[in-house]
């Protein structure tokens, strides 16, 4: 039928045809990048799509030229190769295999994939049914990421289906190893929490935690099935969550006897909405417990705290600080050093940690150790060999003399502020020029914007240059830093090292806060 | 798959501490002899794997496009995805044994292969076992006429061992340094250490403990003749910094980290000592792999002062299979590896016999109700 419709009117309409449906394939593969980058999410592609074609005027205009071709394409289909060149092009700056992230063909992409390619194929055939098959076959390629999300839609049921028989596997290797199970969830320091218990107990019990990243359900369901040996005494589990239910879900078959609550901050408030939501969410991990540990110096924990002391049947709940001095375990910070003080009492001599370790998440981990019935002294005895934690905030002098601090795996405000403050520090210690290398910060949802140009404000006072990396946050920032300080604008990351390499020697200091995968603009 | 090799496979991993440094030791012997790879995970599942990989594949667990394998007991290693839903065999021979520690060393993987008909290369259930043992290896030493220090079953009722302290607390079985306690004060401490340290729990023993005495170390080969290696003296990398109780001995951190596990330990090799010592060294190890029935390639672990010498313990299946020790005579990897695979092929790891059960006590039994009258 569509061979006939286009017969009637034109060859050159065959050839937009041929043409729209081509284009698909790069059109796909660039938001089912996106999507792979973005959890499965049921709306990724969308957001994202919104996000790049409204990053630059050039993407803009490109955008609107596509939505004019789907538009005159009903009037004379030639229009439509417009929104083909589009599709292939853009948005600009989207790569389509992508650089830093790039795409994976699992077995979760292929049906995806498959799945998208039918519901475009819908979209084709009511094209052909109501006699409009260019213009439709052209919308095809401005709604891909829209029918991406109806993919990820249709393919939700379906992938819990398939996950199910792996999570009734881990299931039954938990009850039949039974290890105590400690869950560890927070906006940020959950890994090194988790990292630092596992060290803490396992001079006395063979402990097994979860491999780095395995925090959701099938991460999970796997560090137990391939991970958790027979005679494992203690489990720590990591769990995130993107949404109300996760950790409830992952409790159900995981159930914690010891829960822990390192903090909580606008981390994927994007997803939640409000910090609030995000601490409902991840209170759900003390729903089960016998005993939670919270960070008694995050407010918010402190109020929970209060809240599950006088539920009825509540979880005994031990309080774990750094500041509060009325917390069960607190790890004192004097200077260099750090006193563990347990119930009060100042337990064994100061000792210097490795760098990286932060006191809060180690106060937790003593607290969970000792709740573990790990003896006081063996404790002690480990935390001198807590390993550093890499990757978080390191500062080192580069071969050209340069100060560099790198704190490249943070996205959070509160890490920053941290972040800035070790610049100001390096930079009243080498007395040179300071300089801020960042795309800003993601995932705070109605915040974003303000909480970077708070960022860039507060940069200014320890900074004398700014660089602005990427479009993602570059008018927030841009904005905090208006008539404060120079800034220094780039595209990508590189181009930002490259300006550093240039303009920055000897006595110089520089911070490298947060890195974007390019799947943002 | 290469033509002659289809019915090999290497077999590591495992659930023991030492799955990492197995899974180094099995990629090795994969490459050199062409042959399927079977990896044992930690929580004691099969999956084949392609021989091609890294070691980094298997940090986070099982790597990516492994199948699902079973090891049954009637019919050896099979492919779980087949059409019908029956398990495939997958036609495996020779398993050449590359687990280090727990399951894969102790006899049990041994024994599992025994029952399921497949032939294996290293030491048989009884090798293997006894290689695990501390206490028993010590006694059949001992008995030998061989040089080493005393060894004691240490429990919670120990309180005389014979020889003074300070001591040294091992776990009784174990292969690599884990759970090791070095310099201990005395018995009373040595007696807490059994609550407090969780590598303890199995049972523990006691060795007088020598600071002066450094490690030797040689392999031993079964096939085709008693082969004897060159001597090493493996390095330690002092402790600086170190906490309080950690021992000054050879540690799992010196053998397998950073690197291709005990292949690029630091040593000295051959070891400078002594040319008597060295005879010395060669006649023992030799006798004990006479009484210890050694099979595939053995690690013997002597401690000296440079003068005397003790035999320590036996390594039945050593860390890269100790193939860097054999520099004089060389032995390729490849020949060590094809020579293990002949001999597990020509030398039974077991004998089964029903000789005598011929239905004669059978045919004269009264009824099973008789008997129980």
């Amino acid at each position: 039928m569509i061979v006939g419709l286009l017969n009637e009117t034109s060859g050159s309409a065959w050839g937009t045809y041929g043409a729209c449906v081509l284009a698909l394939v790069p059109a796909g593969a660039r938001w089912l990048r996106v999507a792979q980058r973005e959890h499965y999410i049921a709306d990724s592609a969308s957001r994202f799509a919104l996000r790049w074609w409204t990053s630059e005027p050039a993407n803009l205009a490109l955008g609107a030229v596509a939505l004019a071709g789907v538009v005159i394409g009903g009037l004379w289909p030639l229009a439509a190769l417009a929104t083909v060149a589009v599709a292939v092009v853009g948005p600009l700056h989207l790569s389509v295999h992508g650089r830093t992230s790039p795409l994976v063909l699992t077995r979760r992409l292929k049906t995806l994939a498959g799945v998208w390619v039918l519901c475009e194929g819908v979209l084709l055939g009511v094209g052909a049914g109501v006699g409009a098959p260019v213009p439709f076959a052209a919308a095809g390629l401005v709604a891909a990421p829209a029918l991406v999300d109806a993919a990820l839609l249709v393919t939700a049921p379906f992938e819990r289906r398939a996950s199910e028989r792996f999570v009734e596997r881990a299931a039954d290797r938990l009850r039949r190893v039974a290890p105590t199970i400690v869950a560890v969830t927070g906006s940020y320091g959950k890994t090194s929490t988790k990292n630092h218990i596992a060290h803490l107990v396992a001079g006395s019990k063979s402990v097994v935690a979860t491999p780095a990243s395995f925090n959701n359900r099938g991460g999970l369901a796997r560090a137990v099935n391939e991970h958790l040996a027979e005679g494992t005494d203690v489990f720590v589990a990591e769990m995130g969550t993107y949404g109300p239910g996760e950790i409830r879900d992952l409790c159900r078959w995981c159930p914690p006897q010891i829960s822990v609550m390192t903090a909580v901050g606008p981390v994927h408030l994007e997803r939640f909405g409000s910090e609030d939501a995000i601490l409902a969410a991840k209170s759900e991990i003390t729903e089960g417990a016998a005993t939670v540990v919270v960070n008694a110096d995050d407010r918010r924990l402190a109020a929970l705290g209060s809240v599950l002391d006088a539920a009825k049947d509540g979880p005994q709940v031990v309080r774990a600080a750094v500041e509060d001095p009325n917390a069960d375990v607190r790890v004192r910070v004097d200077g260099e050093r750090v006193t563990v003080v347990v119930d009060g009492v100042v337990a064994g001599a100061p000792v210097t940690l490795r760098p990286g370790i932060q006191p809060s998440n180690l106060a937790c981990a003593v607290a969970v150790a000792l709740q573990l019935d790990v003896p006081l002294d063996a404790v002690l005895a480990r935390i001198p060999t807590l390993p550093a934690v890499a990757n978080r905030l390191t500062a080192d002098t580069s071969a050209s003399g340069v100060h560099v601090i790198d704190d490249t795996f943070n996205s959070n405000p509160a890490g920053a502020r941290a972040a800035l403050a070790l610049l100001a520090a390096a930079a009243a210690a080498v007395d040179g020029r300071r300089v801020l290398v960042t795309p800003g910060m993601v995932e705070l949802g109605a915040r974003q914007a303000s909480e970077n140009e708070t960022l860039a404000q507060a940069a200014c006072e320890v900074v004398s240059t700014l660089v602005v990396v990427g479009l993602t946050n570059r008018r927030a920032l841009l904005r905090g830093a208006a008539g404060l300080v120079p800034v220094v604008v780039v595209r990508t990351r590189s181009e930002a090292v490259a300006w550093v390499r240039a303009n920055l020697g000897p006595g110089d200091a520089v911070l490298y806060e947060n890195d974007l995968p390019d799947h943002y603009p | 798959m290469a033509e002659g090799t289809a019915d090999l496979a290497v077999v590591f991993g495992g659930p023991s501490p030492e799955h990492d440094v197995s899974v180094l030791t099995g990629l090795q012997s994969a490459r050199a002899l062409d042959a399927r790879c079977l990896y044992w995970t930690k929580t004691g599942e099969w999956y084949e794997v392609d021989r091609g990989l890294e070691a980094s594949a298997f940090v986070d667990g099982v790597p990516r496009g492994a199948s699902r394998v079973q090891l049954l007991i009637e019919s050896g290693f099979a492919s779980d995805a087949s059409r019908f839903g029956r398990p495939r065999p997958l036609g495996v021979d020779v398993a050449v044994v590359c687990c280090h520690g727990g399951p894969g060393e102790d006899g049990t993987l041994q024994a599992a292969l025994d029952l399921a008909g497949v032939r294996y290369t290293g030491p048989t259930v009884a090798g293997a076992a006894l290689g695990m043992d501390k206490l028993a290896f010590a006694a059949v030493i001992t008995q030998a006429g061989l040089p080493a220090l005393p060894r004691a079953l240490l429990d919670k009722a120990t309180t005389d061992v014979g020889f003074g302290p300070p001591y040294i607390v091992k776990p009784r079985f174990g292969g690599s340094s884990i759970g090791i306690s070095a310099n201990v004060a005395d018995l009373q401490t040595a007696v807490a250490l059994l609550d407090a340290n969780r590598h303890l729990r199995a049972g523990a023993v006691l060795e007088p403990y020598r600071a002066d005495l450094f490690d030797l170390q040689v392999a031993v080969r079964s096939w085709p003749e008693l082969g004897i290696s060159a001597i090493e003296r493996p390095l330690r990398t002092p402790r600086a910094g170190g906490a309080a109780g950690e021992p000054d001995i050879l540690g799992y951190a010196d053998k397998y980290v950073g690197g291709e596990g005990m292949a690029s330990a630091p040593r000295e090799l051959p070891a400078k000592i002594d040319a008597a010592l060295a005879d010395t060294l060669k006649e023992a190890a030799a006798v004990v792999a006479r009484r210890c029935s050694v099979r595939g390639v053995t690690r013997v672990d002597f401690l000296s002062d440079g003068r005397e010498l003790f035999v320590n313990e036996i390594n039945t299946i050593p860390g890269s299979l100790a193939r860097y020790l054999w520099i004089d005579p060389p032995v390729p990897f490849r020949t060590l590896l094809a020579d293990m695979v002949d001999e597990a092929r020509r030398r039974p790891s077991h004998h089964y016999t029903v000789e005598g059960a011929d239905g004669t006590v059978l045919r004269g039994a009264a009824s099973i109700a008789a008997k129980l009258a």
